[in-house]
């Protein structure tokens, strides 16, 4: 017999109910948690060695997803950082679930920020929640000032734009006024950073920023 | 969980990496794999013998290439009860309301300036997503 199903349901269904858990596990820890993107070679493991040292003794922890070695996680460990690392193969974005697993093997109430550094990839990655309280764009100038318009889906998505790398604008070729209108055309709800790990500019207002949600994550109990 | 239950029953193996990936990209490939979970869920819960067609919208930001997807679900859904099963795609374009004034508008995968107050703020109401909408079937 020939019938017709009826099913009406998104292929991310489970992922999002799994991204849904890990928010309320990171509620109830009261952790703040934020989703990375970017190309590789954003200059991201650096910008989090000085953020996480910077925010200590409030211990952060990482979860690394984008390695075939540890070599990144070496790098971060310290003694106000937990890195747990998920080995995640030839797949081209975290899921929710790599996310709980990984959240298993952290002491999450030891810990008031979590960083969640994806996979390399400025597509993939944005089809998929984690249960991060807010999602994080990272472009480092050597890439360029086209970046943003060439993948629209990521940066319309996310909640924070980091542009890094930032002493080296007067070096290369590189308009900031660019990024700054396709941003109005994608999305000026996003906050936007200018960084340098190197020269320490604008890591401070980042680094409040920071601090400022969670403390807005502990007065609620959560993101709204 | 369901998923869990289908594991453990038998009907739905986790996919290994190293199947029949060939060439496809990985992007449709992880796509095809949640899709022919659900197919198979539903597929278990009705008494199929056998997948004719699946009809799934594509949200246009979800940049899917229609054939990367079918050669990917091809592929992984070998010897399930649907293999040979034709993906049935309609393509569903970008619909909006801007978080600032709550027009709705219809941006465009490149813009998603409110044209009405000029603000970038859109909640995406479709376009967005990839919804399995249903599958002809033969039942017992």
């Amino acid at each position: 017999m020939e019938t017709t199903i009826k099913v009406a349901r998104s292929v991310f269904e489970a992922n999002d109910s799994m991204a849904r858990r890990n928010q309320s596990r990171m509620n109830e820890a009261g952790v703040l948690s934020l989703n990375l993107m970017s190309a590789p070679g954003s200059g991201k493991t650096t910008l989090l060695q000085r953020s996480m040292g910077r925010l200590a003794p409030e211990r952060s922890a990482v979860l690394v997803g984008d390695l075939q070695t540890s070599r990144d996680a070496d790098r971060l460990a310290s003694d106000a950082v937990e890195v747990c690392q998920i080995n995640t193969g030839k797949g081209c974005h975290l899921t929710a679930r790599q996310v709980s697993d990984g959240l298993l093997q952290l002491r999450l109430e030891q810990i008031s920020y979590l960083f969640i550094e994806n996979v390399g990839n400025m597509v993939c990655p944005a089809s998929y929640h984690l249960g991060e309280h807010y999602r994080v764009a990272a472009l480092s100038v050597p890439e360029g000032d086209d970046k943003v318009a060439k993948y629209p889906t990521l940066f319309q998505a996310v909640d924070v734009v980091l542009l890094t790398k930032v002493d080296l604008l007067g070096v290369l070729d590189f308009e900031v006024q660019r990024v700054l209108d396709d941003l109005a055309q994608l999305n000026t709800r996003a906050e936007l950073f200018r960084l340098s790990s190197k020269s320490g500019e604008g890591m401070e207002d980042w680094l409040g920023w920071l601090r400022s949600r969670r403390a807005a994550l502990r007065e609620r109990g959560g993101v709204s | 969980m369901w998923e869990q239950v289908l594991i453990e029953s038998g009907v739905f193996e986790p996919f290994v990496a190293e199947t029949t990936h060939g060439d496809v990209d990985v992007h449709e490939m992880a796509i095809a794999e949640d899709l022919l979970r659900q197919v198979l869920a539903a597929a278990a819960q009705n008494q199929v013998r056998r997948v004719l067609s699946v009809e799934l919208e594509l949200g246009v930001q979800r940049l899917i290439v229609p054939e990367a997807l079918e050669a990917a679900f091809e592929a992984l859904a070998e010897g399930s009860v649907a293999q040979g099963a034709v993906l049935r795609m309609v393509e569903v374009p970008l619909e909006a309301r801007c978080g600032g004034c709550g027009a709705q508008f219809a941006p465009s995968i490149d813009d998603y300036a409110c044209p009405r107050c000029g603000e970038a703020m859109a909640e995406l109401l479709a376009g967005n997503d990839i919804i399995l909408r249903s599958l002809d079937a033969e039942t017992d």
